[in-house]
């Protein structure tokens, strides 16, 4: 009798702790404004998610030294994801239930934010994202913006296979992870091979957490193609580049790399070294003169004095000025608006270009960026064993887009090399 | 026995009758968010043990038959807008097929060789959803839900409520395969599976039961986590932490009872659920990891061993 006394009051107690116990909501007098998001702090997407962090909680600190908004303090609420879908609904639903956020930010990554598209749509809410790739594209939020540069979806890899063509390419290679986000990029990479009328030659999907890449790149040399478009992950990217190191790629290649995930992180840059010389791959912001606007140079040193506190990418390129980015708009948006209203302030991130550290961003009718702002740069004189040459502009070259470009192609990618 | 029986079956009833009266009377969606997570383990963690417990066959393959239950229901609503209730009772199909097999993978397995099988059974599985494009395989599927069904609000609720009521049943299957013959053959192969052959016991029949089962449970509570999410990727449709999580919750709660699993699933899903948003950070997964380890070397015999033990130590002092 006793057990089943125990089991049943655990049962009540559960269920009674998650209704109430949970229900009460903070009573300040003048209450801070309130951005709610889930981030990986634990799993496979954390090095970039403390990072994303870190460039949010630099905004923050910033836009409450100057007073706030609408007179209000702005305070984070940030919850772990784990990095995986199946935590995040549950964890907005409590941001939005329990804790009544007055905005959303996306969690970084793709898989993280996929399924609180529906749930954001239903409540009307509009949410920030964060670097998540073509996540609107089939529920057609109207109130979802992503600060990620990509653009449109096949933007991503057209740049690359354009900067390929006029070097005199006319064959590809794919070379992809299978994992989502690897997919997507291969995935638009045939469909634009196919409107540029240029012929892939080697169309190779390889498991994730493959170590040893020396026969899928034998057969990749094998097939003499012009172009190699790699799309991988970072401990594969790092596999593939010593791969490619020992056993070379053939005197054709034109360009290599184009979707190399890991080579926008300083660790894995600093590790790789020399091996990274000439190849051209996708970034979101390099210390080149012409990434650099109003804030940039403070932001990145209050960032590189916080990151070692903080543990994260001493570099923090890749997502912590975006992260800020995020704030400012909404920063901008919740000024010119004067209320927390969502539609309005939907209405004004959609109309207008806001200025940011990452320079002028403005949004298309799905919330992804009007004009494509990753960059393709390549890799120069880079040394081993050495984390400051990163910071230096010179090191990693732009060639797209246009009005940030800072440098021509080198080619082909063995003399690139050297 | 019989007075158990009835009090068994109106909790059950009880338990029904809350979840339901929840639904109405809350307006708040995220105990249903939470809650539907916690009632997703202690299916998985009650089914666990049908095989883990009863036959002591440690099954790690958790997160295949979960994974294979989401898709089953991914495929089925893109192929035909298949309603929930389709999608739930072909992923238990599905789940008994894979259960068989696994079944028959007992024939020649053991012990660590087969929980080793079973690791392998959710890669080669996880590999195989991820290279099929029509489920949309590496980059994941994005579902819209349909209008929920009367007399639900909201479609979290009705997951809620449905998830509820696989708990009932996973509940009621593993109290009557505990109380029945089945229970006392499974018991027997455990503790000597060469001696319990010898005695009569129809040993293979009982453990193919057993994974048929066992795997018909996991995959149908794997099956609404598709319209939960409304989105369906192989690395999180496989998490490895499915397996884990069900493992460490039908150890904690202890796996000689039926209750043993829904005391630990509650305990550690709770725990789980109220750290994911209280420290929240990498010590989280430290404090699960403490808790592990705390009731491995306090409680070897899991929540329900220690209850038994204090209650018997209780009588003999009576006595």
């Amino acid at each position: 009798m006793k057990r089943r006394t125990l089991l049943g009051g655990t049962i009540t107690a559960a269920v009674l702790g998650l209704t109430f116990g949970l229900n009460s909501a903070a009573l300040a007098q003048q209450p801070p404004i309130k951005i709610g998001m889930s981030m990986a702090q634990t799993g496979g997407l954390a090095g970039g998610g403390k990072a994303s962090q870190l460039g949010i909680e630099i905004w923050r600190d910033d836009v409450n030294a100057r007073g706030g908004l609408l007179g209000r303090k702005v305070e984070l609420i940030v919850y772990d994801d784990k990095s995986s879908a199946s935590e995040t609904p549950a964890i907005y639903s409590k941001l939005l239930d329990v804790d009544k956020v007055d905005i959303l930010f996306a969690p970084y990554a793709t898989v993280p934010t996929a399924p609180l598209m529906p749930l954001v749509k239903q409540r009307g809410m509009l949410l920030m994202g964060n670097f998540s790739f073509q996540v609107n594209s089939k529920v057609g939020h109207d109130m979802w913006f992503n600060n990620a540069p990509w653009g449109p979806a096949d933007s991503w890899a057209a740049s690359f296979l354009e900067l390929g063509q006029k070097a005199g390419g006319k064959t590809i290679a794919l070379l992809a992870a299978d994992q989502e986000f690897a997919q997507n990029l291969a995935l638009t990479a045939r469909d634009v091979a196919k409107k540029m009328n240029m012929q892939i030659v080697f169309d190779q999907a390889y498991p994730p957490n493959t170590v040893e890449f020396s026969s899928i790149l034998r057969a990749l040399k094998a097939a003499k193609p012009d172009i190699v478009y790699v799309a991988s992950y970072p401990p594969d990217s790092a596999g593939i580049l010593r791969a490619v190191n020992e056993i070379g790629i053939g005197n054709n290649v034109k360009i290599f790399g184009g979707g190399m995930v890991g080579l926008q992180f300083g660790a894995v840059m600093e590790n790789l070294g020399s091996l990274l010389n000439g190849v051209v791959n996708y970034n979101t912001w390099l210390p080149e003169p012409s990434m650099q606007n109003e804030g940039t140079k403070a932001f990145f040193e209050t960032y590189t004095k916080r990151a070692i506190e903080a543990k994260v990418d001493p570099l923090g390129y890749y997502l912590a000025p975006f992260g800020y980015a995020s704030g400012q708009m909404i920063e901008q948006a919740i000024k010119a608006v004067g209320s927390l209203d969502q539609k309005a302030l939907a209405k004004y991130l959609r109309e207008n270009e806001h200025k940011t550290i990452v320079g002028p961003i403005a949004f298309a009718a799905d919330g992804e960026r009007k004009e494509s702002a990753t960059l393709q740069a390549q890799f120069r004189g880079v040394v081993d064993k050495n984390m400051d040459q990163f910071r230096k502009s010179g090191t990693q070259v732009i060639l797209f887009p246009a009005k940030m470009k800072s440098g021509d192609l080198i080619s082909p990618f063995e003399a690139a090399r050297k | 026995m019989k007075r158990n029986g009835i009090f068994f079956w109106i909790g059950a009833a009880v338990f029904l009758i809350a979840i339901a009266l929840m639904t109405k009377l809350i307006t708040n969606e995220y105990p249903f968010f939470a809650g539907y997570v916690i009632l997703q383990f202690i299916v998985l963690a009650v089914a666990w043990s049908i095989l883990g417990g009863h036959a002591g066959y440690v099954n790690f393959g958790t997160s295949a038959f979960f994974g294979m239950g989401v898709y089953t229901a991914v495929f089925l609503f893109k192929v035909a807008g298949a309603p929930l209730l389709v999608q739930i009772v072909a992923a238990a199909g599905v789940g008994a097929l894979m259960g068989f097999a696994l079944g028959l993978l007992t024939l020649r397995m053991q012990g660590i060789f087969f929980s080793i099988a079973t690791i392998a059974l959710t890669i080669v599985i996880e590999t195989s959803i991820t290279n099929w494009r029509y489920v949309g395989g590496a980059a994941g599927i994005q579902l819209q839900r349909p209008p929920v069904t009367w007399p639900f609000s909201g479609y979290v609720q009705m997951l809620f409520f449905v998830q509820a009521v696989l708990v009932v049943l996973a509940v009621v299957v593993s109290r009557y395969i505990q109380n029945s013959w089945i229970g006392r053959g499974l018991q027997a192969l455990r503790d000597d599976e060469l001696a319990a052959e010898c005695t009569g016991v129809p040993t293979l029949r009982l453990k193919v039961l057993a994974c048929v089962v066992s795997g018909a449970l996991m995959c149908a509570a794997g099956a609404p986590a598709a319209m939960y999410l409304q989105y369906a990727d192989p690395s999180s449709a496989f998490n490895l932490n499915y397996s884990v999580s069900t493992l460490a919750m039908s150890l904690i709660g202890g796996t000689a009872h039926w209750a043993g699993p829904i005391v630990g699933a509650i305990l550690l899903g709770t725990t789980q659920q109220l750290l994911t948003v209280t420290i929240s950070s990498e010590v989280n997964v430290l404090v699960l990891g403490v808790m592990l380890v705390l009731f491995v070397v306090a409680a070897p015999e899991g929540l329900i061993g220690l209850l038994r033990r204090v209650r018997d130590k209780r009588r003999e002092g009576k006595q």
